[in-house]
């Protein structure tokens, strides 16, 4: 607070004698207040800062001062004569030095500010089939990697803001919604059931959304101190424009017919015979010695077992290992030569629709902004959809002349109801189709014509019976309210008060008749839980502006406190009397459970911006947390940061430059932190929950550390602004570093102590790269607009310090199935992918080979291989970094031509170099497995084989070979890609024609998702999850949309 | 002052969210305690015996795998088709990496800890004079020696065979998080499971009446029988098998009634029994389940089913009540040919009669009964210092009973095969084949062939001086414990 005194002081100690004058500053074009302009008496030191009508008044001017002298960032700077009541009019200087930002407990103009944030509007994610607004912003910010796991309806994107900075607490940015952090991520207990996510984002509209920040830098960050390491999203919703009320109506509808690319294609159920065929005579021949005819003749019987009673029988003409299996029909089943499609029968074309009303307005007083919205978006999977209802009133109104009150109400409710997303044999239909379910297999019993209900050979089950039999739903109702109220105390001094309840209730709805296989031990099962996660914001900030001279002084000091409390309450039943009842009141025998927990924090910030002359700029932050994760010991934490720019084109050396229209160097240091993700970690905690044949009991879980603190992270970032030819062509490039320290880490330790790890302040990371986007109007003339841009980020992520410098072995957390290994080493990448090398395929006898790789003599192993050590058993080989996961590059292109009504946008994503690992490969190309499962084609057609000897799999055996599972570079790729991820293309009719309907704009969409990728890795789709990994989560699909937008 | 009155409303706003005041920062969860001061009164302690009574029965040990990991690997069961879960056991598919059950070795150690910090504990009070603890320090001590016997058995070699052979750590206190313990020796793991009964012995002495779902004084003298039968101290087996048999506390089943007795909780023969209720019932992946037929109930696999060699050991004698837990299984599904393979011990009954809960998976798991304890007596009768065959074969008939066209057994016609066969029909999925097999030398058979699965990691019958009859110390422990590198199990070095 002391700092807005000092202002005030300094600001008292200017005030001198004479005559008084005052006026008005406008933008030129729309006459809009310029807020904050700099009005300086030309030949004196006196001034005065427009206020928030543009309004300004000097006192005291001598009454030899004849000029004014204007200045606002991003106008040009207007000279004019003294006179009474003046109206002042700026020119734009450009457009896109004009942007406003929301940055942390304010706003800024980009052209001003020191920090390094980036810029999304409205127009840049409207039109995309997306029920969240992470998808959309996939490729438009330097230095933001968005990626989804899952292609299901409704799950949860992951972003990641320059790196990653963290090995245990979390890598996400805290989302700010109207300047109130929010609850983010997945929310419910549904993912313990389903394996599938809910992203409570989906609670706020897309088209809700006015602008997204980025805050990617301390200067921009650190304000939010201990959450702020992994960097910022603000989200600002929307507000009413001063004028007629304006009602626009929005209609779009989607489909999705198709997958974004090819994923996993399985072999023919010829070719599938055939192999399975090949696999039980090799167990015969090579591991029992047996001859060709025995295990011919032990091959078929193994078949005809398996797949009688499906209805096929099976013959070969000759003996051999690779014969072309006869699929005959069995017991006149009537299946002869047909088989069963189950893509067909498990997934569809999946329609999206969404329809959004809103009425917003404003008078001078007022400002309003209201919206209906309701989605509903189907996956591909017949068994997954997502639908929304949500409402919004977002209402600010100023009373009298100091102060002005806003409300922002939304509430939403959301439905999903999902399917298992991760490897499971049961019940991931993804899977099911690419690696179990044979087109042998029927959904119905062809001897009784009923459903088939017993777990097929491979371990699947029959979905097309089992779907009607179970049943999932998780009910998101959120409702967010937050009210400010903003004081106009002094003049430049403003008093806001946010208060903000955020309370979001997930209903949680399992059921499982006692036909399901899941419920059948039960006799049938129902589970309802209830997750209700509050949140209590309180904030007040002192904001302080003022002007003397060329010097411009901003303040601010502030309070918040925050209140996070989750309670969960679940009730199961089992033994359901009726099929038709799924409540748990019906059921024989009931058990629950039901406690809660959260956290509080505790914070004073403060802030102080300067600037001379708009040409340097000086910041500074301080922000003091305590939290309740830590002891009462360790829990107060300080977060602070500096950063200068220096406005190189508005030095007289470069001023009039004819190529140059801007220039700016920028830099910024500052620390901020990221806190544990336990709630308790630093307490010992005997919990009660392991109870005994109906008696309490208790067992201690965790072996804490008294001493646990957050993460610190030390983030520097040097950044140049420029724009050329009059602002036609404009970028910016960023140099960052980020240390991270005190990086928290379940330390694996001796599980003798009872525990396999424990948390503690360990380790050091580094994240270092270079982003910078460039973009320009390509040709501009009052017909046509064609603009383009193109951003770029060059990352290196690395462990620079390890407890006692030992390797941590890890596996991608994704979906529970330790589909990728990974190693935490000093001096590697974060993303370092830890397994064998594997040296491809021995021609001589189809076996695969693995380079020994001997720490100390690379000659060493069971026979020289490319003149390196190598053994066909991967026993005998040494794990070591087979390559990295984080790209070199990442990044967008993005592309919008405009031409009289119509507009066409292109949105590219692309990633190069770094590695993919593909953590279900192994499971369609296994060459040793003798399980009735299949194969993908791709394996099928490259298998060694006597006919094929340069075939790049290996030759399939009936040995129960692991090969194929082990962490191996065989299943690794380059995960370079190119991906078309978003076309739209627009018309806005004439307003010749839409006037006489009353209609102010209208304009018919199409845009078209995930249309085109360009990858070196053909299996599946490139574009992976965080980790660069690929499991059995479902794939993301094609979508085309068309849609209309009305506006009133 | 115009504004003051906005000064107020701002400042009301403020206080709104600012009414928080000391205590804000202060958050506990509502389901746990602060473990420091869990423990403070013998009520306290009893919950701590529950929690760990609860984490013995989780599916990596008594609940499932340890059970398991006894009979499929004993010949007595066969698998029928490959990969449907748990095979390795069958198959001795193990290395460091995969396959190594360190469920055992971690649930093992979890509940030693558990139980370190009770013992640490009531030694803390009880020397602040607090008393009441007594019989719950008993139950603690004894099912830490039953845990150690446990674990020395999984990864140590049979004492008979290389005492001096690595066993487990021996953890009596609560470590530290740094804590890397080595590997102490067969010999002295048994020397502290004998010191913990023994110290344990006394202080459950106070109340000699059967503790349903606990360990009581019996539960204690029945574990001490079966460690000194693993070491070869006869005299001190059979003197601990009387004294329960003599004492008549519990009581053998007839053969009219044995059957029944599966489909009910803490039957006279249950010495000590671990309960199974709908907490901790495993559903689907319940013992029950593995050892059902295959589709008969919705999930299950048909995991384990008997070998032909039991059956035909069973099968001696066709009135053996002991069929009555028996009954078809996926052979006579697919060719419908009679072959009463599948176990329904679990499950109370064939038709699935449970024990007595809502579910009959939830089904109590019987970790020693009496009839064991006429086994052992018979067994070490045969071998004490003064060997008495008569008595022997007295002992050996009252389980021998329950095959009742079987010829009792006589001194003349005892022996350790008798034995060990009534040992075979009596405990049949109770977890003691394989080891009775390895602590007697034997060799072990597998009915590979029944349905021919393919196995590459053991030959058809393995014996004692197989490497894989220990399993390895898994390589997630020995990265985090470097010094027990060199002391893994030869066969995964």
């Amino acid at each position: 607070m002391f700092l807005g005194i000092i202002c005030l002081l300094v600001g008292v100690g200017l005030m001198a004698q004479t005559s008084k004058i005052s006026g008005i500053v406008l933008s030129e074009n729309e006459k809009e207040p310029v807020i904050g302009a700099s009005v300086l008496v030309k030949g004196t030191a006196l001034g005065a800062v427009t206020d928030v009508d543009g309004n300004f008044t000097i006192l005291n001017v001598p009454n030899a001062a004849k000029i004014i002298r204007v200045s606002f960032v991003g106008m040009q700077t207007a000279e004019v004569p003294i006179k009474p009541n003046m109206k002042v009019l700026l020119k734009s200087d450009s457009e896109m030095l004009d942007e406003v930002m929301v940055v942390a407990y304010g706003t800024a103009k980009k052209s001003s500010y020191a920090g390094s944030a980036s810029l999304v509007k409205a127009d840049a994610i409207k039109d995309l089939p997306t029920t969240s607004f992470e998808n959309a912003l996939n490729g438009k910010v330097a230095g933001l990697q968005i990626t989804s796991s899952s292609g299901q309806a409704g799950s949860t994107a992951s972003i990641r803001i320059r790196g990653n900075g963290s090995m245990n607490a979390s890598n996400e940015p805290l989302y700010v919604v109207d300047g109130v952090p929010v609850v983010s991520g997945d929310v419910g207990q549904m993912s313990d059931y389903t394996y599938s996510t809910n992203n409570v984002m989906n609670s706020l509209n897309p088209e809700d959304i006015e602008s997204i920040s980025v805050l990617k830098d301390a200067a921009a960050s650190s304000l939010y101190g201990s959450r702020a390491a992994n960097g910022v999203i603000l989200i600002t919703t929307k507000k009413g424009k001063e004028g007629k009320p304006v009602i626009s109506l929005k209609a779009s509808i989607g489909f999705t017919p198709s997958w974004a690319t090819d994923n996993y294609e399985p072999a023919t159920v010829q070719q599938q015979v055939d192999m399975l065929y090949t696999v039980f005579h090799n167990y015969r021949t090579a591991g029992k010695g047996e001859t060709d005819a025995q295990a011919n003749s032990y091959a078929l019987s193994k078949l005809n077992g398996k797949f009688n009673q499906h209805g096929y029988v099976f013959t070969t003409a000759g003996t051999g290992a690779y014969e072309t299996v006869n699929i005959g029909e069995y017991d006149n089943s009537g299946r002869g030569g047909k088989y069963y499609d189950w893509d067909k029968a498990y997934f569809r074309t999946a329609v999206y629709q969404t329809y959004d009303l809103a009425v917003s307005g404003a008078t001078p007083v007022t400002n309003y902004y209201t919206s209906l919205s309701y989605t509903k978006d189907e996956g591909r999977l017949k068994v997954n959809s997502f639908d929304r209802f949500s409402g919004r009133v977002n209402l600010s109104q100023k009373i009298g002349k100091f102060l002005e009150f806003g409300t922002n109400v939304n509430m939403a409710r959301t439905s999903k109801s999902g399917y298992n997303d991760t490897r499971s044999t049961e019940s991931n239909y993804f899977m099911q189709t690419r690696n179990l379910l044979w087109g042998l297999y029927w959904p119905t019993d062809y001897k009784t014509g009923e459903p088939w209900t017993a777990r097929y050979g491979s371990y699947a089950q029959n979905g097309v019976y089992y779907d009607k039999e179970w049943e999932n739903e998780s009910v998101d109702t959120r409702i967010s309210a937050v009210e400010t109220l903003t004081l106009h105390l002094l003049k430049g001094l403003d008093v806001r008060s946010i208060f903000s309840y955020d309370n979001t209730t997930v209903k949680d709805h399992i059921y499982y008749s006692a036909n399901h296989f899941n419920g059948s031990s039960t006799n049938g099962s129902v589970t309802e839980m209830r997750t209700t996660y509050e949140k209590l914001v309180s904030s007040t900030t002192a904001n302080y502006n003022t002007t003397f001279g060329l010097h411009t002084i901003g303040a601010l000091v502030g309070f918040e406190a925050e209140k996070n409390k989750t309670d969960y309450v679940r009730a199961t039943g089992e033994g359901l009397p009726t099929s038709t009842l799924h409540t748990v009141s019906t059921a024989g025998t009931l058990s629950s459970a039901g406690y809660n927990w959260g956290n509080a924090m505790v914070s004073v910030l403060s802030k102080l911006d300067y600037n001379y002359d708009q040409r340097y700029y000086a910041s500074a932050s301080f922000r003091r947390d305590g939290s309740s994760r830590l002891s009462p010991d360790s829990r107060w934490g300080n977060f602070w940061s500096v950063a200068g720019a220096w406005r190189l084109s508005s030095e007289a050396f470069l001023k009039d430059n004819p190529l140059i229209s801007d220039l700016r160097l920028r830099a910024s240091y500052g620390v901020n932190g990221t806190l544990p993700t336990t709630n308790y970690g630093y307490i010992n905690l005997m919990s009660y929950t392991s109870k005994y044949m109906g008696n309490p009991g208790g067992t201690i879980t965790t072996l804490a550390n008294n001493n646990l603190s957050w993460e610190t992270s030390y983030s520097t970032n040097i950044g140049v602004d420029f724009g050329f030819f009059n602002q036609r062509l404009r970028g910016t490039i960023e140099y960052f570093n980020r240390d991270s320290k005190d990086l928290l880490q379940d330390v694996p330790i001796s599980t003798v102590t009872g525990f396999s790890s424990t948390l503690q302040n360990i380790g050091q990371i580094n994240n270092k790269g270079v982003e910078f986007e460039i973009g320009g109007d390509l040709i501009k003339n009052s017909d046509l607009l064609w603009t383009a841009s193109v951003n770029a980020t060059f990352l290196k992520s690395k462990v620079t310090k390890l407890y006692n410098k030992a390797d941590i072995i890890w596996y991608d957390p994704t979906g529970g199935d330790t589909r990728a290994q990974f190693i935490y080493r000093e001096g590697e990448s974060t993303l370092a992918l830890y397994g064998y090398e594997w040296a491809g395929v021995d021609k001589t006898n189809g076996k695969s080979v693995y380079y020994v790789n001997d720490p100390n003599d690379s000659k060493v192993g069971d026979f020289e291989y490319n003149g390196r050590g190598a053994t066909y058993d991967y026993n005998n080989a040494n794990y070591k970094i087979i390559g990295n996961a984080i790209p070199k590059v990442t990044g967008g292109f993005n592309t919008n031509l405009s031409y009289k009504g119509v507009d066409l946008g292109l949105n590219f994503i692309y990633k190069i170099g770094g590695k993919l690992y593909d953590g279900a490969y192994k499971d369609v190309a296994d060459d040793g497995y003798y399980w009735e499962r299949i194969r993908a084609k791709s394996y099928y057609e490259n298998m060694w084989t006597p006919d094929n000897p340069n075939g790049s799999q290996p030759a399939l055996s009936g040995l129960d070979l692991e090969d194929a599972k082990q962490y191996s570079t065989r299943q690794m790729h380059d995960a370079s890609f190119l991906r078309l991820k978003s076309l739209s293309l627009g018309y806005t009719l004439p307003k010749v024609w839409t006037s006489k309907a009353m209609i102010s704009s209208a304009r018919v969409f199409f845009n078209a998702s995930n249309l085109l990728t360009f990858s070196k890795y053909k299996e599946a789709d490139p574009e992976v999850n965080q980790y660069g990994t690929r499991g059995w989560e479902t794939p993301i699909g094609k979508t085309f949309v068309f849609g209309i937008d009305l506006k009133f | 002052m115009k504004q003051f009155k906005y000064i107020i409303v701002v400042a009301f706003l403020g206080i709104m969210g600012l009414s928080s005041c000391s205590g804000f920062l202060d958050m506990q969860p509502s389901n746990s305690g602060n473990a420091s001061t869990a423990i403070a009164t013998p009520a306290d302690a009893e919950v701590a015996i529950n929690g760990i009574m609860r984490a013995m029965s989780s599916s990596n040990y008594y609940g499932r795998n340890f059970l398991m990991y006894g009979d499929a690997k004993g010949g007595d069961l066969t698998i029928y088709s490959a990969g449907r879960g748990l095979d390795a056991l069958y198959s001795f598919n193990h290395s460091a990496t995969s396959g190594s059950y360190s469920g055992f070795w971690e649930t093992g150690y979890y509940c030693i800890m558990q139980i370190n910090n009770l013992l640490e504990n009531i030694e803390r009070l009880e020397g602040e004079g607090a008393t009441g603890f007594s019989f719950y320090k008993g139950q603690a001590l004894t099912l830490r020696g039953l845990i150690y016997f446990d674990l020395v058995r999984i990864y140590g070699l049979p004492y008979n065979y290389d005492k001096t052979s690595y066993g487990v750590p021996n953890i009596t206190a609560t470590l530290a998080a740094d804590a890397q313990p080595t590997r102490a020796t067969v010999e002295e793991n048994y020397t502290q499971i004998l010191s913990d009964l023994s110290a344990g012995m006394p202080l459950l002495a106070e109340n000699k009446s059967p503790q349903n779902g606990y360990i009581g004084y019996y539960a204690n003298i029945a574990l001490q029988a079966r460690v000194k039968l693993y070491m070869e101290d006869y005299d001190g087996a059979l003197a601990a098998a009387e004294e329960i048999i003599n004492d008549h506390k519990y009581k053998l089943y007839e053969p009219s009634e044995w059957v029944a007795s599966w489909s009910k909780q803490y039957g006279s023969e249950s010495i000590f029994e671990l309960g199974i209720d709908t907490e901790s019932d495993l559903g689907t992946s319940s013992l029950g389940f593995y050892l059902m037929r295959y589709g008969q109930k919705s999930g299950a696999q048909g995991w384990f089913l008997a070998s032909d060699y039991y059956l035909n050991r069973l099968g001696e004698d066709a009135a053996d009540v002991r069929w009555g837990v028996m009954d078809n299984d996926e052979y006579w599904v697919d060719n419908k040919i009679e072959r009463k393979g599948a176990c329904y011990k679990y499950s109370g009954s064939t038709d699935f009669a449970g024990d007595g809960k809502e579910t009959y998976t939830a089904v109590n798991i019987k970790i020693i009964r009496l009839s064991e304890i006429y086994l052992i007596a018979a067994e070490a009768a045969l071998h004490a210092t003064t060997p008495d065959k008569g008595l022997a074969a007295t002992y050996l008939n009252e389980i021998r009973k329950r095959a009742p066209q079987l010829a009792p057994a006589t001194a003349a016609t005892i022996s350790d095969d008798m034995i060990l066969d009534e040992r075979s029909k009596e405990l049949f999925c109770e977890g003691q084949r394989f080891f009775d097999m390895i602590r007697m030398n034997k060799t072990i058979e597998f009915n590979d062939d029944f349905q021919g699965v393919p196995v590459s990691k053991r030959d058809k019958t393995i014996d004692r001086t197989f490497g894989k009859i220990v399993l390895p110390i898994s390589q997630s422990e020995i990265n985090a414990n470097p010094a027990l590198k060199n002391e893994q199990n030869e066969a995964y070095k």
